[in-house]
């Protein structure tokens, strides 16, 4: 009775799941060979062969680290620009309300908008994906900063204030752990943001990595090596979203605990 | 299932607390901070780049000048309006198609079973990353890119429904089924409202999505859309131009998001009023 | 676990269980068909081992015309047992019937006032639009349907917020909008959880009596759950006491007042502190006055 009850609640979706998961590779299947056989969409075989292949290829490999490096490299800046000018900005009224309307301007547009200028600048180098990065990410980071900052309880810090902490220290110990949980949240949004733009940046702009591969792929006609080089791109996505939500996760729960013992 | 949140989960972290910290600073203060900076801003460009000589940064002057010469209205109805229909067109099929499965697969456990993996497999892929598969398949035209703006939108609107169907508070659909509402109202009166909220937000993101993916597609080999004007003026060093068509792009961006906003508002009314009515008690 | 598809009041598989062999004899031999009967109902909330059982072997029945009113302590079961007599929740084993019908799913005779008002109103209908809600499907002529409306909203004295929504209104205000919109459905059996729990003294009377004139007006059947004693003695025919761990019916009081009430001087009655008085010693000390009664 248990083990079925246990079965029902967590081996069935996944059942499920892979019998999808076959389901869509037959039907890619079927397409390939039947109605779209005369189009680039390669036979599953095909883009499997070309998976295999490229996983033994020395290249392929050094792609994925620079895809992934640069975007990592990337996001730590995006960090830091945006922790520490959130804090700067947050904790003065007057610089908030200076840059509310620029900040307001900015959060929507996409770095993809201003691709041809960094490309024209930097040329298709890591350090043009990277500024790439740093503007698509910095932004989101810098604005939940500032919210996360503008968020922390005044009386903590007037208490922390009348109990003689300085201004660093107050920044450190008050303002700091009071905003982090926005700053966690803006990172998990951004760390997958953040693959993304690299991927856009090879891909557009001819930056180093995956993107450059499935680029020369399209380029060369090569469409199983492309579907090969999305499932890849693919399983980096998750891996990215994976990590950031338990990242996340533990800087929030560190969080909570540290909340409930000054409760 | 926290898997499929987190895209929605964003506008989370609002200030909880009513405010009054802006004691000291008067408000026509704020106003001109709020003006002045980009005033300020704008100007100092304006003069700073006066008699650039700087071929990656032209004067502002002359990037206006070609921004007028070029989208008002030489470019407008080959360009522009071409590249907002696409967006326009993806975007509503996304919106569609992401409601509509986000509705079945909230509702229909075993079609969500079924299907759950592939989705969050498919929407980890870069969105860009699929124009090139669009491309080798149905070419460089609109309907290429209309199918990979809708493609890419679909995926935070969808898993942004699902979680609003499933998050609907128990107690209204219990008053839906003790009232015997019919199946029709149950959808249309009860859950398709009270998910609105995170709707909206999938919808919101879908939209940045489909725009990132509407200038890609342009980007990527095809010869007319902004995009395409802006990537070929860079590539062949009219630099003005391609300031023009990023100053362009930058203005549409943040437009369309603040239509969004406007109708968002508007829609949600309710939701935004409950919510400020919670935080004042 | 909860809520994943549309709420299917009641599995199939639970369904079967409660076939019970006992099926149809007790009733049938009552004279007067109840209304609402109850029989040897049990609920148990999750399954296996973690199976917590909250109502265990409760019955009690309700006739046509009556206003019977459930007492018992904080969590003891009262919102479930209302749960599963409304079809929201499907039975762990015993049987619920309405008119000899079996309830398995939401009869349509009945309404249900639910306890979480604030969470039972639309937030984005407004008053009005909230009480409409439930009558569209019913296709009344509109000038029937406005009626029905109108004269709810007056009964609970809300005719000044029709047009605002739930969230511009106090506590009180939101459990009179959900109290209006079971007026306006007109059920047969209405059925309240703590409906004047928010609600001020003096408008709780208005309710109370309000409650009483529909019985009248409509050959209303109503069920209430209440925390108040006063409250269960003046609205009630009957009041069920229940006691805890789990749940079941300790004793079926019935409250020897004229059916005629009046505010004032029916509470000022010998009577009704006598009433009072022997309820609440039973709910104190369910043991002394079975004793007593021995
Ligand atoms: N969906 C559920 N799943 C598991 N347990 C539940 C569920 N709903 C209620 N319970 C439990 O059942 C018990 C009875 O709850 P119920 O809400 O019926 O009590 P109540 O008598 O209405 O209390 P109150 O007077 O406070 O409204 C409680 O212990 C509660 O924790
Ligand atoms: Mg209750």
């Amino acid at each position: 009775m248990m083990t079925a009850q246990r079965w029902r609640h967590s081996a069935r979706p996944t059942a499920y799941g892979v019998i999808g998961v076959l389901g869509l590779l037959l039907v890619w299947q079927w397409l390939a060979v039947g109605p779209l056989s005369g189009t680039s969409l390669p036979t599953v075989a095909e883009a499997i062969g070309a998976l295999v292949q490229m996983l033994g290829e020395g290249g392929f490999w050094e792609d994925t680290s620079v895809t992934a490096g640069t975007a990592l490299i990337g996001l730590a800046a995006s960090i830091v620009v945006g922790v520490v000018l959130g804090i700067l900005i947050g904790t003065s009224q007057l610089l908030r309300f200076a840059t509310s309307a620029v900040l307001e301007f900015l959060k929507p547009i996409p770095p993809i908008v201003i691709l041809p200028i960094v490309v024209l600048v930097l040329g298709p180098t890591t350090e043009m994906t990277i500024v790439l990065v740093i503007i698509g990410c910095a932004i989101p980071i810098l604005i939940q900063t500032v919210a996360g900052v503008f968020d922390v309880d005044p009386v903590r810090t007037d208490t922390a204030r009348s109990y003689g902490m300085g201004r660093a220290e107050i920044l450190g110990r008050v303002v700091l752990p009071g905003a982090s949980p926005f700053i966690a949240t803006a990172i998990r949004v951004s760390a997958p943001a953040a693959l993304v733009v690299t991927v856009v940046a090879g891909l557009l702009g001819g930056g180093p990595g995956l993107g450059q591969s499935l680029y020369q792929a399209q380029t060369a006609g090569d469409s199983a090596r492309m579907y090969a080089l999305i499932i890849v791109l693919g399983v980096l996505g998750m891996v990215f979203q994976a990590a950031s939500q338990l990242v996340e996760a533990k800087a929030l729960h560190w969080h909570e605990s540290k909340r409930e013992v000054q409760a | 299932m926290t898997t499929t949140a987190d895209i929605t989960a964003t506008p989370v972290a609002t200030p909880r607390r009513p405010r009054r910290r802006s004691r000291r600073i008067p408000s026509w203060v704020k106003w001109a901070l709020a003006v002045g900076t980009p005033t300020l801003l704008l100007a100092a460009w304006w003069t700073a780049s006066a008699d650039s000589s700087n071929t990656f940064f032209p004067s502002l002057e002359q990037i206006l000048t070609r921004f007028q010469q070029l989208w008002l209205f030489d470019h407008f109805l080959t360009d522009v309006v071409p590249s907002l229909a696409n967006l326009a067109g993806g975007f509503a099929l996304a919106a569609i198609v992401g409601v509509g499965l986000g509705f079945v697969l909230a509702l229909i456990r075993p079609v969500r079973w079924l299907l759950e993996p592939i989705i969050h497999f498919v929407r980890s892929i870069p969105p860009v990353a699929l124009v090139p598969i669009f491309i080798t398949m149905i070419g460089f035209g609109n309907d290429m890119r209309i199918t990979s703006i809708a493609l890419a939108a679909t995926f935070p609107t969808l898993i942004a429904t699902m979680d609003g169907i499933r998050s609907v508070d128990g107690t209204l659909k219990d008053v839906s089924v003790v009232y015997r509402l019919t199946r029709a109202e149950k959808f249309t009166q009860v859950y398709l409202p009270a998910a609105a909220p995170q709707i909206f937000a999938g919808l919101q993101v879908s939209l940045q999505v489909a725009f990132i993916v509407m200038i890609a597609s342009e980007m990527l080999g095809a010869a007319t859309g902004i995009g395409a004007l802006t990537l070929t003026a860079q590539q062949s060093f009219m630099i003005a131009d391609m300031w023009a068509g990023v100053l362009l792009l930058g203005v549409l961006g943040f437009v369309i998001n603040k239509i969004f906003d406007l109708v968002k508002a508007r829609i949600l009314a309710w939701y935004f009023g409950a919510k400020e009515a919670q935080r004042a008690t | 676990m909860q809520h994943d598809v549309l709420p299917i009041p009641s599995a199939p598989s639970i369904a079967g269980d409660r076939l019970n062999p006992h099926t149809g004899m007790t009733m049938a031999q009552t004279t007067p068909p109840a209304r609402l009967a109850v029989d040897k109902l049990s609920k148990s909330y999750g399954s296996g081992a973690q199976a917590k059982e909250i109502i265990g072997d409760l019955s009690f029945e309700v006739a046509a015309g009556e206003v019977v009113c459930i007492v018992g302590p904080s969590g003891v079961g009262k919102t479930t047992l209302l749960k599963c007599i409304t079809g929201l929740q499907p039975l762990t084993s015993g049987e619920a019937r309405i008119d000899g019908q079996l309830i398995d799913g939401p009869p349509e005779q009945m309404a249900l006032v639910f306890q979480d008002y604030h969470r039972s109103l639309m937030p984005w209908l407004t008053v009005r639009k909230n009480i409409r809600l439930p009558l569209r499907h019913l296709h009344l002529d509109r000038s029937e349907e406005n009626q029905r409306i109108d004269e709810a909203i007056e009964a609970v004295g809300l005719s000044h917020a029709t047009d605002l929504y739930p969230w511009q209104l106090s506590g009180g205000m939101q459990q009179r909008v959900a109290i209006a919109r079971g007026l306006a459905y007109r059920p047969e059996i209405l059925i309240m959880d703590e409906p004047f729990a928010s609600v001020d003294a003096q408008t709780r009377f208005e309710l109370e009596d309000l409650c009483l004139r529909i019985r009248e007006q409509f050959g209303m059947t109503i069920l209430v759950v209440t925390h108040d004693i006063d409250e269960a003695v003046y609205l009630s025919d009957r009041v069920v006491v229940l006691g805890s761990k789990p749940a079941h019916v300790v004793e079926i009081v019935t409250v020897n007042l004229p059916r005629e009430r009046d505010q004032i001087t029916t509470r000022a009655t010998k009577a009704f502190v006598d009433e009072r008085t022997r309820v609440l010693s039973l709910i104190k000390d369910p043991h002394r006055q079975e004793m007593a009664d021995a």
